[in-house]
């Protein structure tokens, strides 16, 4: 059965693999490159005692190539419509599920052996984008400390593997529901495409209640904001009676306060005339102001030693969804009729 | 009507499948002895698939009682291996190569008749290495039934395997499963809207008509139980008593009677001949189409 599987899909996998094998050499070559010079700009920096402000003078990532590793977002998706889509819906459209179920092979045993070979194939294709992404990344990580936002967050660790083989399951999912190749690839690209974003966008923040601090406007902000590779959740203001509306992720205009987004809407009337009609003493005078007004800023974020439990977390999340998803396309393909 | 005692490779009772609106088979009782090729006559839509289909375990039922080779239909490999189907549209991989098939065939079946299919392709010279898309409708059909006979199965069901083929083409097919019959213990299934197609080969009927069994049984003793009476055009409520009158047609002279015989006719004013095959199948299928008025029936009327 297995050298059936192989047969039907040798030519994904090896197209697959001349993917995976060019994309390998290009963050060997590349990455290589950029920790050799991450490294010598540490011993320049450190020599001058600059380090700390090494983010912002130095430039790692060549354009071209990091828009490339932005796009293996994507990669979990094509898997989904174009490996997951056809595998069951093909078999139907062409009538050949006539063929392959009267062979002496249960129809359970043709099912769980297809799919286990191409979820595995989905999780170790995916993984090993993820990982070289990742290990990529590693100079990157340590000098801008952004892998916890959900643009990086999304595209290394363990993630993109939960992914991809969500996205499989979802497309053999619905090519049993709708036996239609086409549709069924559609409806995997958008149904992912959404929870996705629905997922990073609303859940992933409260897998663990986020830390919530708040600092006066006289001290220095900086010496307030966590350190390392956080995730900052939602910044804003907390009046004298409570937090302010919109203080945590308000609409309209916002200003930057040492990092922290306030709405200008919710500043007191007194604050918002100086900093707008006396631009020059707004560094003394606006942060003086607000904290003579009894408002200090606030935010909300999750620290950086959280990484890997939300990495854990959202993995956990997709293999459930997976695997629930199987369990409807075992029950399409075994209980309906051929 | 049954009067074989082989042992029943089918035996269905009340077998029906309704899908949401339709109800593609009614009420259908049918055996079929082992060792016989049965052919199974019905109109485009009377069935056939279905039945063939809730034969080889691809649906299931939604009503009566169904068993093949003494168990019920399903997706166990040990009720697979005793049954081989063939599809209406022949599907096959278009893009494998024959051998790529005869390979797949090997994978999942526990007893394979390698060398008699390559052997079976090579006498039709059909190209083991080129891929199926590329092949004949004929050749297609045959590469089919060789992998469908390679799993050496004892029932053998075939949808309307010869439709699709040319006359010379379709004489091949039919040679190749009259040989395959010959050689071993192999009861076969096969449909078509045409009986003409499937007389020479057929030793056993069941004919379809409106998703209902309207006959099946051995051929020569449902030949051997209807007549057909001609006689003048009078009242026939006496046949009618003693007899199944199966079809009639009058004209303004005489009356042309196709009944199911309980015991001889003695009446004579009819003149009595006996009944082929097609006359029977489409007497059948008449008698099907206009129930009701029997009396405005006439022969060969399409649905």
């Amino acid at each position: 059965m297995s050298w059936v599987v192989w047969r039907q899909h040798r030519n994904q996998a090896y197209f697959a693999a001349v993917a995976l094998a060019a994309f390998a050499v290009l963050m060997l070559v590349t990455g290589l490159q950029m920790a050799s010079q991450y490294h010598s700009a540490l011993t320049l920096c450190a020599a001058s005692h600059s380090c700390d402000n090494l983010a912002n003078t130095l430039s790692l990532e060549s354009p071209a190539v990091s828009v490339l590793v932005t796009l293996t977002v994507a990669v979990p998706c094509l898997l989904g419509v174009f490996w997951g889509g056809p595998l069951v819906a093909r078999e139907f459209e062409t009538g050949t599920s006539q063929f392959a179920w009267m062979q002496g092979v249960s129809r359970t045993r043709w099912l769980t052996i297809t799919l286990g070979w191409v979820l595995i194939a989905a999780a170790a294709w995916g993984g090993a984008v993820s990982g070289l992404v990742t290990w990529w990344s590693s100079p990157v990580n340590s000098l801008m400390q952004q892998n916890f936002q959900p643009s990086q967050f999304d595209i290394q660790g363990i993630v993109p593997i939960g992914y991809a083989v969500f996205a499989v399951a979802l497309g053999i999912a619905a090519g049993a529901l709708l036996r239609r190749a086409l549709p069924a690839m559609a409806i995997t690209l958008v149904v992912f495409t959404v929870l996705r974003l629905v997922v990073s966008e609303d859940f992933r923040s409260t897998y663990l209640t986020p830390i919530t601090k708040t600092f006066s406007f006289v001290e220095p902000g900086r010496t307030f904001m966590p350190t390392g590779s956080y995730w900052l959740v939602s910044s804003g203001l907390v009046g004298p009676s409570g937090p302010v509306r919109g203080g945590l992720l308000g609409n309209g205009p916002t200003l930057s306060v040492d990092g922290v987004r306030i709405p200008v809407a919710a500043l007191p009337s007194a604050c918002r005339t100086l900093l707008f009609e006396a631009p020059s003493k707004t560094v003394g005078g606006f942060p003086s102001c607000m904290a003579a007004h009894g408002y200090r800023a606030v935010i909300s974020y999750q620290p950086a030693d959280r990484y890997w439990a939300f990495q854990g977390i959202e993995t956990g999340i997709f293999v459930v969804l997976a695997a629930a998803l199987i369990a409807i396309t075992a029950i399409a393909v075994l209980r309906r009729d051929a | 009507m049954m009067a074989s005692s082989d042992p029943a490779v089918i035996q269905t009772r009340g077998l029906s499948k309704r899908y949401r609106r339709v109800t593609a088979l009614s009420d259908a009782t049918i055996t079929v002895p082992e060792g016989r090729i049965s052919a199974l006559i019905g109109q485009n839509g009377a069935g056939k698939t279905t039945l063939l289909r809730l034969l080889a375990g691809l649906a299931r039922p939604t009503g009566g009682e169904v068993a093949v080779l003494g168990s019920r239909p399903s997706q166990d490999s040990a009720f697979l291996a005793g049954v081989g189907f063939l599809a209406q549209e022949i599907p096959l991989y278009r893009r494998f190569t024959a051998a790529d098939h005869i390979r797949i065939g090997a994978h999942l079946n526990a007893s394979w008749d390698d060398a008699s299919v390559r052997q079976r392709l090579e006498s039709l010279s059909i190209p083991l290495g080129q891929r199926v898309g590329t092949l004949s409708g004929g050749q297609r059909a045959q590469l089919a039934l060789a992998l469908t006979l390679a799993k050496r199965p004892r029932l053998l069901l075939l949808d309307e395997p010869v439709a699709a083929l040319d006359p010379l083409a379709r004489r091949q097919f039919l040679a190749h499963l009259a040989e395959a019959v010959a050689v071993g213990d192999l009861t076969v299934v096969l449909s078509s809207h045409l009986i003409v197609d499937l007389e020479r080969i057929c030793d056993h009927l069941i004919l379809l008509a409106a998703s209902k069994v309207q006959l099946y049984g051995d051929i020569d003793t449902l030949l051997a139980e209807h007549q057909i009476l001609v006689g003048p055009a009078k009242d026939t409520t006496a046949i009618e008593r003693d007899h199944t009158v199966v079809q009639a047609v009058r004209t303004a002279r005489q009356t042309t009677l196709l009944i199911r015989r309980n015991g001889p006719v003695i009446d004579p004013a009819y003149e009595a001949s006996d009944v082929g095959l097609e006359e029977l199948v489409l007497g059948y299928m008449g008698q099907q189409a206009v129930r009701a008025p029997a009396h405005l029936t006439t022969i060969g009327e399409d649905k």
